[in-house]
């Protein structure tokens, strides 16, 4: 952005080396992802890989070699590109983020923080200091899966799934979806639909009509909203499925 | 214009230290004040790769730096991997498989390597393509660099080429 | 006592010889224009349009003229000594643009250069750029090439007649007859979108003036550093000794850096004026604006063909989108008219009509691009070839090899005009055809229910076209010869000097293998000089396939007339016939005597030693000779793609492509095999996923690499190149141009595995790129053929 002068500012605080940042810990209310968890980090963070292994799937998906080596999980929140992984990832898990300003520390939803494409509720003098996962009830299976238009792009449309089946049946369903609306979404009517419904692959089919309700994609320069709606119950689909099977696996 | 800070650091394992406008570019830094062109420049904006360098170990964009972000660090820069008399056993790969043309985008891919060597197992051709796919090269093609990158993966994993 | 016979030649020609360029270019030790810096040196930005068209009420440069760093502001009414860049043409009903170096009282495309701002460095430059203000009235315009061609439309240039700047017709037969009473016809709608050479290196100049000498050294990422010398010493009344232009290492150019940019002009004459090196380095989002564009052709073309498959007669409406100004010295008709021409491709097509107009639009010129004008050609007439063959019910191989020029037709002319010299068009064929297995492939589609797609494509080019042919039509300029000098210097070393630009393609390396074959020595023992203006009085420099035949004929020519005079001058030393002398190794020689001698002894006889030679013998070891081709070589290929679509996403993954093609004899055959590859991996991108793409204002939307998308080593699939070598083209060193028909290919040969892969749904593929962005579109209005959805 700066290289573009889009955005010009007069003083710019590296936060990189603030010691603690980028530390992944277990805390009691779940995990906490330092705001300079590095992309790179996060994939091979044994932890996560425990607790929540989609993270390490989704971030295969996020650029490139260097670019995970230097970009962290909060500079990925607050440019809050509706199409990017960890605003989904946040969404799907339920995640809170943590932020400091002058007036203390609060957190804040994703429905509070992301507003709009690139556009968060931050103040011009608050910092995200990190993110909070809250754990979830096991045994579960997460699934994570996207289409971009070529390896490491932002994707056209993205999705990630948690499932937790009980007695043969969906207990718990989160679908998330990113690149179809403003900012990363979760599909609340499928959620509902599903949940309690036999735990089958065909239940996941006859629910994927609802994926696609209330959304309102836009026509940009690489896909148009028709195209990214047609992707949206197959990525369901696919990450629903693969989620299933973890869950019984 | 702005104040200038100063930076000490340690480049391709020489002691430096430099006095920088803040919104220096890395890059930038390390062409013009230290003479280090091999890093080039292609699109400054972090998707050609072209400016790859090591900090700490690890591979950076410079163009996605400041140079005040390399304070106390170590750089490592094309220049660094090794001299025309006595190259590097990846820039020999790079030769002996015709895996570079006109050049320009070449030390990127010698850095990503250089690093990929170390991290990943890159198990067939398709792990190659991806673990590259941050390095865009206009003229070869890459398949003469994935072949010296897979070169240089089963002399690490001493398995012997087919 | 040596053993002479134990000097056996070696052959360097036809050898995997390690590249000489690669030890400075592996270790950061290149030496590319932006690298150079010169003291007191000052850097320059451009401000640009951000206007389609618009006229320019005002310039309020108040705010910058107290900042310290700023040097100097330039605006048009500060060049009014530099005429306007025209490109002239010979060809009939041409109309040239006047394109000024800064734009003057209008701009017309966003990009255009509009004020130059010379600092103590380029973030200086840029703060002064932010604080310029410039007021401007917007224009009416027609942004498509189709608009702009409608009667009535707003002329981007007002002294013009009208949009159309150029039209042609080729005809052989009467084709629109023809294909009227023929039995069997197919027909559509091509287009191939906007793209951009997207070299890694941007464009950079650098120049410096010498003021007490009154000499110009101009660096540049240039490939033609011999126009740029004669037309900017052109436009600022320098002679020719007066201006140097060197290109350094190069960045690649792909067609991007072949032509006169404004920039070069502003560089050269403010380096004059401020009497300080003067750089200027463009960034990607100037490269994505304001380098010379490619492509933005449609075509509505008919093909006609009798019940065995054999065409009849083929005709063609071409609209060429040509952007703002006809380029220098190509002129706007290259890439359109080279559409026209190459239509009829590699085929027996006995009739045929072309029709070309090109069409000013308010977007960056075109210009020469990788392939120029033949992947359109190719994209169209294989892709008409393809339908031709699903309306009988013919396999795309039997009816390619039907209607192509076979060996015993050779010389055969196509309807365009163009004769095709022997070469390999039927051989290559099979060969691809022999490298796909069809069945296996066929198999699998029908097993797995995947969507596989194969795609041929076959097409011809003329490369290292001599002096009788100009490169683009109607250009008054020649382009068909080539000077090398080569000689011995007071050392022994040789150096060879041309007036080739390599930018990539290894001309250090093969120019090294031929002329040490020729002489005797070893390549890395030839130092090779190009893209240097003071190498030799002539040159134009690299691009059109022309080097390996061009310059590689001169370079044999040069080194015998040289080897001649090295044989004389040893015949004398040694006491023999020349003819019983010879060179090899480095070593001058006769067989089965113990008369040796090396290369450095021979130049201190020659240069030194004034005691042994008479005076008489003591030839010039120094040779200069010209080669020109008179017309050029036929290269000819087969591509063969194969593509898998998932049904689902439509994510086209490109499996294979195989290249089967007739180069004639090989220099290097690994330097061959890189320039293929990398010709295909821009085909990769023409038929896939690169595209500028512009709004209804005429804004560009694709200005960074994260919209504007090339392959990168994740797309790019397997590739087999296999070499068929026919008759030898009669040129010294048997040699064909081969460094852009990877891009002729691959790009016709995806769009029909694409359009394979979807047969059963009828969709056609006549628009390129194919993204599965656009395969969705289509696939939907078939389902929804009323387009209600």
């Amino acid at each position: 952005m700066m290289n573009f002068r889009l955005v010009q500012p007069k003083r710019l605080v590296d936060i990189n080396r603030i010691a603690g940042l980028g530390r992944i810990e277990k805390t009691e209310r779940g995990i906490r992802l330092g705001a300079l968890t590095r992309h790179a980090e996060a994939a091979r963070s044994e932890l996560l890989a425990e607790n929540v292994p989609i993270v390490a799937e989704a971030m295969a998906h996020v650029a490139h070699v260097a670019i995970r080596n230097r970009g962290t999980v909060a500079g990925s929140l607050c440019h809050a590109d509706p199409s990017a992984e960890w605003p989904l990832l946040v969404t799907l898990l339920d995640g809170e983020i943590e932020i400091l300003g002058g007036d203390g520390r609060r957190t804040a939803t994703p429905a509070e923080f992301f507003l709009a494409p690139l556009v968060t509720d931050m103040e011009e003098t608050e910092l995200v200091t990190g993110i909070h996962l809250p754990p979830h009830e096991t045994p579960c299976g997460m699934a994570f899966d996207e289409v971009a238009q070529r390896a490491g792009d932002f994707a056209v449309v993205a999705a990630g799934a948690l499932v937790r089946v009980e007695d043969g049946r969906f207990a718990e369903v989160r679908l998330g979806l990113g690149g179809v609306s403003d900012t990363s979404v979760r599909a609340a009517a499928l959620e509902d639909a599903l949940t309690g419904r036999p735990a089958t692959a065909e239940a996941i089919e006859a629910s994927l009509a609802l994926t696609v309700e209330d959304l309102e994609p836009n026509d940009d320069v690489h896909a148009s909203a028709a195209y990214r709606l047609s992707l949206v119950p197959v990525l369901s689909r696919r990450v629903l499925g693969r989620a299933l099977e973890r869950a019984t696996a | 214009m702005s104040d200038r800070t100063h930076i000490t650091l340690t480049v391709n394992g020489e002691p430096f230290e430099a006095y920088v406008e803040p919104r220096l570019l890395a890059a930038d830094f390390l062409r013009d004040e230290m003479g280090l062109t091999g890093t080039h420049v292609g699109c400054e904006h972090g998707v050609c790769g072209a400016c790859t360098i090591t900090l700490d170990g690890v591979s950076a964009r410079s163009c996605l730096m400041l140079a005040v972000q390399l304070d106390g660090g170590d750089v490592r820069t094309v220049e660094g991997l090794g001299t025309t008399r006595e190259m590097h056993r990846i820039q020999q790969a790079f030769r002996e498989h015709h895996a570079l043309q006109c050049g320009f985008c070449t030390p990127g891919f010698l850095m990503t390597v250089g690093e990929i060597l170390d991290t990943l197992p890159l198990r067939d051709d398709g792990e190659i393509r991806d673990a590259l796919s941050g390095n865009i090269c206009r003229c070869t093609g890459y398949d003469h660099i994935v072949k010296a990158v897979r070169a240089l993966v089963n002399e690490r994993d001493g398995v012997s080429d087919p | 006592m040596t053993d002479t016979t134990a000097y056996i030649r070696p052959k360097y020609v036809g050898e995997p010889v390690r590249r000489l360029e690669d030890p400075r270019l592996l270790t950061g030790r290149g030496r590319f224009t932006a690298d150079i810096r010169l003291p007191r040196m000052v850097h320059l930005a451009f401000i640009r349009s951000d206007q389609a068209y618009a006229r320019i009420n005002d310039i309020d440069t108040e705010g910058v003229r107290a900042m310290p760093e700023v040097i100097g502001i330039f605006t048009a009414a500060d060049f009014t000594h530099i005429p306007e860049i025209e490109a002239p043409s010979k060809m009939m009903s041409y109309q040239a643009t006047a394109c000024p170096v800064l734009a003057k009282d209008a701009v017309r495309y966003v990009g255009e250069p509009v004020v130059a701002i010379v600092a103590s460095s380029r973030y200086a430059a840029e703060d002064a750029a932010a604080l310029i203000e410039i007021d401007y009235d917007p224009l009416d315009v027609a942004v498509s090439a189709r608009d702009a061609l409608a009667e009535g439309a707003p002329k981007l240039h007002e002294a013009l007649a009208s949009n159309v700047i150029l039209e042609r017709t080729f005809a052989t037969g009467d084709a629109p007859a023809e294909i009227a009473n023929a039995p069997h016809k197919v027909s559509g709608r091509f287009n191939l979108t906007r793209k951009t050479s997207m070299s890694t290196e941007p464009r950079a100049y650098l120049a410096d003036y010498d003021v007490g000498k009154d000499e110009l050294t101009l660096y540049g990422a240039t490939n033609i550093p011999g126009i740029v010398r004669d037309e900017v010493g052109r436009l600022l009344n320098l002679n020719g000794n007066q201006i140097r232009v060197i290109a350094p290492d190069v960045g690649g150019s792909f067609g991007g850096k072949g032509s006169l940019y404004p920039e070069e002009v502003i560089v050269a004459d403010l380096a004059r004026r401020l009497e300080r090196p003067v750089k200027y380095v463009a960034d990607r989002l100037e490269e994505l604006t304001a380098s010379s564009q490619a492509f933005g052709e449609e075509i509505d073309a008919t093909l006609a063909f009798d019940a065995e498959g054999h065409f009849l007669a083929l005709d063609a409406e071409i609209i060429g989108d040509i952007g703002a100004y006809s380029i220098y010295p190509w002129t706007a008709a290259l890439e359109p008219v080279q559409v026209a021409s190459f239509l009829p491709g590699p085929y027996k097509t006995p009739s045929y009509r072309g029709r070309v107009r090109g069409v000013c639009t308010p977007k960056p010129p075109t210009g020469p691009y990788r392939g120029v004008g033949r992947p359109m050609a190719v994209f169209a007439m294989e892709r008409l070839v393809d339908l031709a063959a699903a309306e009988l019910g013919m396999s795309p191989v039997e009816i390619r090899r039907r209607n192509l020029v076979g060996a015993r037709d050779f010389p055969h002319r196509i309807g365009s005009g163009i004769i095709w010299e022997r070469s390999g068009f039927q051989e290559c064929l099979t060969a691809a055809e022999d490298a796909i297995d069809l069945t296996a492939l066929e198999a699998e589609r029908q097993r797995s229910g995947k969507w596989i797609g194969v795609g041929f494509a076959s097409y011809a080019e003329l490369t290292g076209i001599g002096s009788r042919i100009a490169v683009a039509p109607g250009m008054p300029m020649n382009t068909g010869t080539e000077t090398a000098s080569v000689r011995i210097d007071a050392t022994g070393a040789i150096t060879a000097s041309f007036g080739l630009s390599s930018h990539g393609q290894s001309l250090e390396t093969t120019l090294a293998q031929i002329v040490g074959e020729e002489l005797g020595v070893r390549p890395e023992d030839v130092r090779i000089v190009h893209g240097d203006t003071a190498a030799g009085p002539h040159g134009t420099g690299t691009y059109a396939s022309r080097s390996a035949v061009l310059g590689g004929g001169a370079a044999i020519k040069t080194a015998r007339t040289l080897l001649t005079r090295v044989k004389q001058v040893a015949a004398t030393l040694f006491d023999v016939d020349p003819e019983r002398v010879e060179t090899g190794d480095g070593r001058i020689f006769v067989r089965d005597t113990n008369h040796s001698i090396d290369f450095r002894e021979l130049a201190r006889v020659v240069y030194a030693d004034m005691a042994t030679l008479p005076m008489e013998k003591r030839e010039t070891l120094e040779a200069r000779e010209t080669f020109d081709p008179i017309v050029g070589t036929t290269t000819s290929s087969t591509h063969v793609a194969v593509v898998e679509i998932d049904p689902e996403t439509l994510a086209i993954k490109l499996r294979r492509i195989v290249v089967a093609e007739d180069c004639g004899k090989l220099i290097n055959p690994l330097v061959v095999d890189g320039q293929v590859h990398g010709g295909v991996a821009q085909g990769v991108g023409a038929a896939l996923l690169e595209e500028l793409k512009f709004d209804e204002n005429g804004q560009p939307v694709t200005a960074t690499l994260a919209d504007y998308l090339v392959p990168t080593p994740a797309e790019m699939p397997d590739m087999d190149v296999l070499h068929i070598e026919t008759e030898l083209p009669d040129n010294p060193g048997g040699f064909r141009g081969m460094g852009e028909g990877g891009t002729i290919g691959a790009t016709a040969a995806i769009a029909n595995a694409v359009a394979d892969a979807v047969s059963h749904l009828g969709i056609g593929i006549n628009s390129l790129p194919i993204t599965p962005n656009k395969l969705h579109a289509l696939v939907v209005a078939t389902r929804e053929p009323n387009g209600q959805e």
